[in-house]
């Protein structure tokens, strides 16, 4: 079939109407609900990224406990736009971490003068220059807040990072948020939305509905429409930037489905496979 | 980062683990009903190969399930007329939705090299 859709020779369409540094907002049209799902689920999911994993404690005497503050690291967005050049620690060979699988950082830090002293994410040292915690120009360049300091107190620890996916922890999360609407008129009732008065006033439509023109609500309903446009709104935690991400899902998703081909074609061909004794082990 | 427009010809260097995919016991001799039980998939993948699988008009029926929730594994069943089987619809399946993403990813790559969207700067 032409195109690749199976539909359509003229396949799924796409269109951009806003990118930012940490947005994206794209209208994909022309294709079925479960494809656009699935670019939606993999975006939040299932895209790697790096983030702080283990954390050594080698001094603590701020007022935060280990396991509060090594949560906290946990959450920092790093940049990782250089997330292919790293091994799943799974699939590496070394034991523990090493640096194809792993980012190290270290942070000391100790107060000595009167007053409060703000550790901010910025301040953690990265032994990989493409690996650092986000910034933003609204930050200052500091980045997040990690804990406040009195004088006296002191932390000094040593964090791992490596690579994961959203799907073992929401730390791994290309995505902040991301926004996704279909038929804004609810032409095909699929909500049924709750009302006081009058559904109109109290649900108010999304700009998305002037794309889109309202069914009369005289005319018979069709039980066969499907939803064919989807709005999505993805909105980044500053690792990747959105356009990228959204190519990286893209490629997640092929690789899912090519993985899957290989796996099967294996099935096929017990041959190439180690147990022989049963060659057609389904039937 | 570059944007990356290869052709995933890699896909064929991935390393798989062998039952990734397997073929649930009870399948019919002919090999026209199937059910396929994948491991570490969820509705991202069922879904979406559900419905590429059920484009295919020698497709009578296709469904899938997720038989417990703290089992990681989701159930394809397919069943086609007697002109195919189960497997080779299988992998119609997986290469039109490939195709798919495939058309989804180069048209964003088309549009975004375009550049008629707005940019905010703040």
């Amino acid at each position: 079939m032409a195109g690749g859709h199976v539909n359509d020779p003229n396949g799924p369409r796409i269109r951009i109407r806003h990118l930012d540094e940490n947005t994206i907002d794209f209208v994909l049209s022309n294709t079925h609900l479960s494809v656009a799902n699935s670019l939606r689920r993999t975006m939040i999911a299932e895209v790697p990224t790096m983030a702080i994993d283990l954390v050594e404690f080698h001094d603590n005497t701020s007022m935060l406990v280990d396991e509060f503050l090594a949560h906290r690291l946990g959450m920092v967005p790093l940049t990782s736009h250089t997330v292919d050049e790293f091994k799943l620690t799974r699939d590496c060979t070394c034991t523990d971490y090493c640096k194809e699988c792993s980012v190290e950082f270290n942070l000391h830090v100790k107060c000595t003068e009167e007053g409060t002293r703000t550790v901010y994410s910025s301040e953690l040292i990265s032994t990989n220059k493409d690996v650092v915690p986000v910034t933003e120009e609204g930050d200052g360049g500091k980045g997040i807040i990690l804990l406040k300091l009195r004088k006296g107190q002191e932390i000094n620890i040593h964090c791992i990072a490596k690579k994961g996916v959203a799907k073992e922890h929401a730390k791994w999360s290309p995505c902040a948020a991301v926004g996704f609407e279909y038929d804004p008129h609810n032409n095909l009732r699929h909500l049924d939305y709750w009302f006081e008065k009058s559904v109109k006033n109290e649900w108010p439509l999304s700009k998305n509905a002037e794309e889109e023109i309202e069914n009369d609500p005289d005319a018979p309903f069709d039980f066969k429409a499907e939803p064919t446009t989807f709005y999505f709104n993805v909105e980044t935690v500053g690792s990747l930037k959105p356009q990228n991400l959204v190519y990286m899902a893209t490629r997640v998703l092929q690789e899912k489905l090519g993985g899957l081909q290989l796996a099967l074609d294996e099935d096929q061909n017990p041959e190439s496979n180690a147990n022989m004794d049963d060659a057609e082990p389904w039937v | 980062m570059d944007v990356d427009q290869e052709k995933p010809s890699y896909i064929a260097l991935l390393e798989v683990p062998e039952d990734k995919i397997e073929i649930v016991p009870g399948a019919s001799a002919d090999l026209t009903s199937m059910t396929f039980s994948i491991k570490e998939e969820d509705h991202t993948l069922g879904n979406a190969l559900r419905w590429c699988i059920m484009q295919n008009p020698q497709v009578d029926f296709c469904g899938y399930s997720i038989p417990h929730p703290s089992e990681a594994k989701t159930h394809i069943r397919i069943q086609t007329t007697e002109s195919t089987n189960a497997i080779d619809t299988m992998n119609k399946g997986l290469d039109d939705l490939k195709a798919a993403c495939h058309m989804v990813r180069s048209k964003f790559h088309q549009r975004l090299t375009e550049g008629k969207y707005t940019r905010s700067e703040q």
